[in-house]
């Protein structure tokens, strides 16, 4: 059994919780990011010699960064952070929650996942913008939890990341 | 040397005094050898005798000599010392230990304190739970004989507890690293459990800022507790159900010690990878393994919340349950107001409410009265059995349901009476009388005296005016009064019977009330009859009316002139007048000489001999079989057969007017041939088809010698047209020759063929007969008019229809007459009867002679085991006790086996079950209780199997008693509390 803590963060409605929301385990309902603001989840990455469990705590997503609760990043190996790729002021408050971690923990692996793909008419990252943080080494996905698109290629990008 | 001892010892100065103490040489040798350690030593001398210098010496060295000192005998030397500066220190200022110790002992002493609080309220709660129990007696017993408290011994037996999971959970990641369950225990994903647990560990400390190196002692939630342990590394929380006691804390801690001292490294390290520490759930198994045996006594709390809350409780609960009582009466006196209910039974058992009886399918739903009695209709249990009501609004009901009386009647309840009123026909009359009768003894009155019965007045004018067309029939009077009818006149007796009139009318002959005179109607044609009657005229005589006068006419002998002279003359004055003058007088050889010469004058016969010899006549002769029969033409000639003594011989008559006889029945000659004599010679002449001709030619060949010839050249060859006709002949003969059926004309024009006649409904369809036929039936245009056969075959399937005989009778045709054979119930022969006498009118023959009447012996044996089987009840009860159930099985059974033997005998056989009363209670009571026993039979019986239609009920409360009851007893007559059976075949 290999389990890894990740944590997800974004900011308000960036859809963390609709992304985990079909293609996790979960047993806990989101009552609990309003109540203990956090929720967890279990993502299983199966690769040919192992299997990884991504225990998924998503935390509950606010724009103000001072009552993020770092406490609950302690232990984690990963990030996932997410951003609203039609609302460009989500990814600042994404790096701004990653470097509060990085301050608290030291350095972790991440991915950085651009949601609601699907809305391609309100789209307001431009292909520069992704291409310049590529440069950087991140790793950068597309997803969209309505259609699912590389939802899945980004927990298994994370996980071997975390693994190794 | 002295001198170096001596200094070195001063107990030597004074053993060595010889030696010269001022030997200067002496004292440098000394310097040159030993100065170096004198000083030395002196130093050392020094520092052993300055007590400031040694505390210095020692002090640098004390630390080290401490730690290298043995530690037992160390702590043994420093153990007075020590606790003598701690007293010393105490008693100087003890806040000065208290403030050193305070950070050390604070968390430990809250955390026992609390454990031991709980501990108490544990044991505080188990005592009062058992003080007063058995087992509380039992363990006082223990506690005083082990001489342990009675608290300890009450929690050593009562705590019920199991520790269902085990999580070790990293601190650092909350990542979970060993899992144990124990059996059967079941939850969710444990990875996402133990990673939410410490989720609320870190959101309680982040919530409250609380500091402290620990986590979440317990959370409790219902039954389940989670108790944690936290250690440096990772936190071990158990998750128990029930109530287990404080010291398991202990032993959790223990577990987690021991897992932190063996894989300390490892538990630091982890990085969510579990194989790296392999031997952490067996330790775990140790805290599940722990598990508590289960004890039958569960429930802690319970006898402190029943001692606190019993007064309240019993209180509050004789409160409500005195409210919903008083509700549930409520309701069950507006149940009992409801016409057509019967409340057998009721009761509150558990805070629900039971209530059995009786209702009629009529009235109110006993549900729908519950709104507004405020007694909650979920807790209502009702066994609800239907019967019918014998209320008068509830007859009503079902008399107009199933009576369906005509407009013209009306049914109102008067008096507790059911009174109908109005017209209506005798039928409907007739069935309001029968249900009427049917009403039981506890029924209302049935009151039918207000109809009057309409069609039976309008049936006596018809009756009325067909009598009056009958001749010999006078009718003077008539007149109907009280739906009597009256009726006087003259009749003859040779007219017809106005009684016999009556049949086919409908009119109640009971009501008719005649007065007929008789008299001798002088009209002719009843004259004549009585003529006829009384003279009996030979064949040769014939009477008839001619203008009002009776002629008769012939030949007779002298005697029959004679009486017919003497009725002539007896014939009244106003009579007509009756003339035999056309009558001849012959002497009986007269009458044998005209005889014989009718005899020589008929063609086939040839008289050979003819004698008279003594009064006998004797003759002798040839006749052709085709020819007439000499002993018909005696009749009318008033020659006494006896005395004739014929002898004739048979012969083919070769005389033309034979051969052509024989010619005709051999060809069937058709309409359009015709066959005549022709000076000797036989001729056919017309049109005939082929086949016709060619049997004809056949014929004509086979005629022997000497015969006459026959001549059918002139017969023309019509085959096709006659063909076809020839076909429909041979159709319209199949028809003729069918029962039933009766062709009155028939033609073939143009090519069509047309045929009208009469037929019966009961006889084959024409059209079906044409086929087979080569007739083309769009050719055939056919005009039947139906009418009623008289044939026997179609009588009897008319009588089939209409009797519907039972399957004991047979029916059949023997010689024209309709025999009836087999056994019938009464009411049926007499319906036969009846039939018997329509159809004699008509000339039909119903011989109803070998018909008997059923025998029922071998059903009396089970109808006298049915009526002497009584069903019984409780007092007051409807519902017979289980003890009956034998008795209803066995009476159904027997029930519809006599239901069924009957109906094979072709009757039907309806059972009364009457219910009966004791004479406790009021009358009306009775009759309704009585009623109701029938009822619930009745159900019963139902459900068994017997057909509900067979089983008719009445209640018959006291009046029918099977003992008779003591006026004086109290309780009643048991016996008479029943429901008996009688059985009637209708």
């Amino acid at each position: 059994m290999l389990q890894k803590k990740i944590c997800m963060l974004g900011g308000f409605a960036v859809g963390k919780t609709s992304l985990v929301r079909r293609f996790v385990q979960s047993i806990f309902s989101e009552n609990y990011l309003t109540t203990v603001g956090v929720k967890i989840d279990k993502k299983s990455v199966a690769f040919p010699d192992k299997t990884v469990d991504l225990i998924l705590w998503d935390l509950a997503g606010e724009d103000d960064i001072g009552s993020f609760r770092v406490s609950y990043v302690r232990g984690a190996t990963g990030l996932v952070l997410v951003a609203d790729g039609t609302r460009p002021a989500t990814l600042a408050v994404a790096l701004t929650l990653r470097e509060r971690c990085e301050a608290e923990f030291g350095a972790m692996p991440f991915i950085l996942l651009f949601n609601k793909s699907d809305l391609t008419d309100r789209w307001a990252i431009s292909e520069g913008e992704i291409d310049e943080l590529k440069q950087r080494g991140w790793q950068i996905y597309l997803t969209s939890a309505l259609s699912g698109e590389h939802v899945d290629d980004a927990f298994r990008q994370l996980a071997s990341m975390v693994a190794n | 040397m002295v001198e170096i001892a001596r200094n070195v010892d001063p107990d030597n100065h004074a053993l060595y005094e010889g030696v010269p103490a001022a030997d200067h040489r002496l004292e440098m040798l000394r310097q040159l050898l030993v100065g170096g350690e004198i000083s030395e030593l002196s130093r050392v001398t020094h520092l052993l005798d300055e007590p400031e210098q040694l505390a210095t010496a020692v002090g640098n060295v004390l630390p080290e000599a401490t730690a290298r000192a043995s530690h037992a005998q160390l702590g043994e030397a420093l153990a007075p010392a020590v606790e003598r500066a701690a007293q010393r220190s105490i008693q100087k200022n003890p806040n000065t230990l208290t403030d050193i110790l305070y950070p050390v002992f604070l968390p430990a002493i809250r955390k026992s304190i609390g454990e031991k609080i709980d501990q108490t309220f544990q044991s505080l709660n188990e005592s009062l739970r058992h003080i007063f129990t058995w087992h509380g007696l039992k363990w006082r017993f223990e506690a005083w004989r082990t001489g342990t408290s009675f608290s300890a011994v009450v929690l050593k037996h009562s705590l019920v507890y199991r520790v269902e999971h085990v999580f070790l959970i990293s601190r650092a990641s909350g990542l979970l690293i060993a899992h144990v369950t124990s059996q059967d225990a079941t939850s969710e994903d444990p990875q996402l459990i133990s990673s939410m647990l410490s989720a609320i560990q870190d959101f309680v400390k982040d919530s409250f800022k609380e500091k402290e190196n620990s986590g979440l002692d317990t959370i409790r939630f219902g039954e389940l507790r989670l108790w944690s342990e936290v250690g440096q590394f990772a936190t071990l929380v158990a998750v128990i159900r029930g109530n287990p006691p404080e010291e398991l804390h202990e032993v959790i801690r223990d577990v987690l010690l021991r897992i932190h001292q063996e894989s300390s490294r490892a538990l630091e390290r982890f990085d969510g990878d579990s194989s790296q520490l392999p031997g952490v759930e067996t330790q775990l198994q140790t805290c599940v393994e722990l598990q508590h045996r289960d004890s039958k006594e569960g429930f802690p709390w319970l006898v402190l919340t029943a001692v606190l809350l019993v007064l309240i409780v019993a209180g509050g609960w004789s409160f409500l349950s005195w409210q919903s009582a008083h509700r549930w009466q409520t309701y069950l006196s507006r149940l009992a107001a409801q016409p057509g209910i019967v409340i057998s039974d009721q009761e509150i058992r558990g805070g629900d409410f039971y209530v059995a009886g009786l209702r009629d399918p009529l009235a109110a739903d006993p549900r729908s009265l519950l709104p507004g009695t405020e007694v909650d209709p979920a807790r209502v249990h009702s066994n609800w059995q239907f019967y019918q009501s014998l209320e008068p609004q509830f007859v009503l009901k079902r008399l107009s349901a199933s009576l369906a009386p005509p407009d013209s009647v009306r049914l109102s309840v008067v008096d507790g009476r059911i009174v109908a009123e109005g017209d209506a026909t005798t039928t409907w009359i007739d069935r309001a009388r029968a249900a009427a009768q049917q009403l039981s003894a506890g029924g209302p009155v049935f009151d039918i005296s207000g109809v009057r019965d309409v069609s039976a007045e309008e049936r006596w004018q018809a009756y009325v005016s067909q009598l009056e067309t009958q001749p010999g029939i006078i009718v003077a009077d008539h007149n109907v009064r009280d739906g009597q009818f009256y009726i006087t006149g003259l009749r003859d007796p040779l007219a017809a019977d106005p009684r016999s009139l009556l049949a086919g009318t409908q009119v109640d002959p009971a009501r008719v009330h005649a007065s007929w005179q008789f008299y001798q109607s002088l009209e002719p044609q009843f004259v004549l009859k009585r003529l006829t009657a009384s003279l009996a005229p030979p064949d040769s005589v014939r009477l008839s009316v001619v203008n009002d006068r009776i002629v008769a006419a012939g030949v007779a002998t002298t005697a029959w002139i004679n009486r017919a002279r003497a009725a002539a003359q007896q014939l009244s004055a106003g009579g007509p007048v009756f003339d035999i003058s056309g009558v001849r007088d012959v002497s009986p050889e007269e009458r044998w000489q005209a005889y014989v010469s009718r005899l020589e004058a008929q063609p086939g016969i040839v008289v050979a001999q003819q004698n008279v010899r003594d009064g006998q006549f004797y003759i002798a002769g040839l006749r052709d079989p085709l020819a007439v029969d000499p002993q018909s033409l005696l009749s009318g000639t008033q020659v006494d057969p006896a005395r004739v003594h014929a002898s004739w011989q048979f012969y083919q008559s070769l005389e033309p007017q034979f051969v052509l006889k024989r010619l005709t029945a051999s060809l069937y000659p058709m309409d359009k041939v015709r066959l005549s004599i022709v000076k000797g010679r036989i001729v056919a002449e017309g049109e005939a088809p082929d086949t016709w001709i060619d049997r004809a030619r056949v014929a004509a060949r086979q005629l022997s010698e000497g015969g006459p010839e026959f001549d059918i050249s002139k017969v023309r060859d019509v085959s096709p047209d006659a063909r076809a006709a020839e076909h429909w002949q041979y159709y319209v003969s199949r028809l003729e020759a069918e029962p039933g059926i009766i062709v009155a004309q028939q033609s073939a024009r143009g090519g069509d063929f047309y045929i009208s006649g009469l037929r019966d409904p009961l006889a084959v369809d024409p059209k079906a007969l044409l086929s087979g036929t080569q007739v083309d039936p769009a050719r055939v245009h056919s005009q039947w008019q139906f009418y009623q056969s008289l044939d026997p075959k179609f009588v009897v399937k008319r009588l089939t229809a209409s009797l519907s005989p039972p399957k004991s009778v047979r029916l059949s045709i023997v010689q024209g007459r309709i025999v009836v054979v087999g056994e019938a119930p009464a009411g049926w022969i007499s319906r036969a009867r009846a039939a018997a006498d329509q159809l004699s009118a008509d000339g039909v023959v119903l011989d109803l002679s070998q018909l008997s009447e059923l025998n029922l012996a071998e059903l009396n044996q089970l109808r006298e085991a049915i009526q002497t089987t009584d069903i019984f009840f409780s007092s007051g009860r409807v519902v017979p006790g289980p003890e009956q159930t034998p008795v209803l099985d066995r009476l159904a059974d027997q029930l519809k086996e006599f239901a069924e033997n009957a109906h094979k005998a072709g009757v039907t056989a309806r059972f009364m079950l009457t219910g009966h009363s004791d004479t406790t209670g009021r009358e009306t009571a009775n009759a309704s209780i009585s009623a109701a026993r029938a009822e619930t039979v009745r159900a019963l019986l139902n459900k068994r199997g017997v057909t509900p239609e067979l089983l008719q009920v009445r209640g018959a409360g006291t009046f029918e008693p099977a003992v008779p009851e003591n006026e004086n007893s109290r309780t009643g007559n048991s016996t008479n509390r029943r429901v008996s059976v009688t059985v009637n075949l209708e």
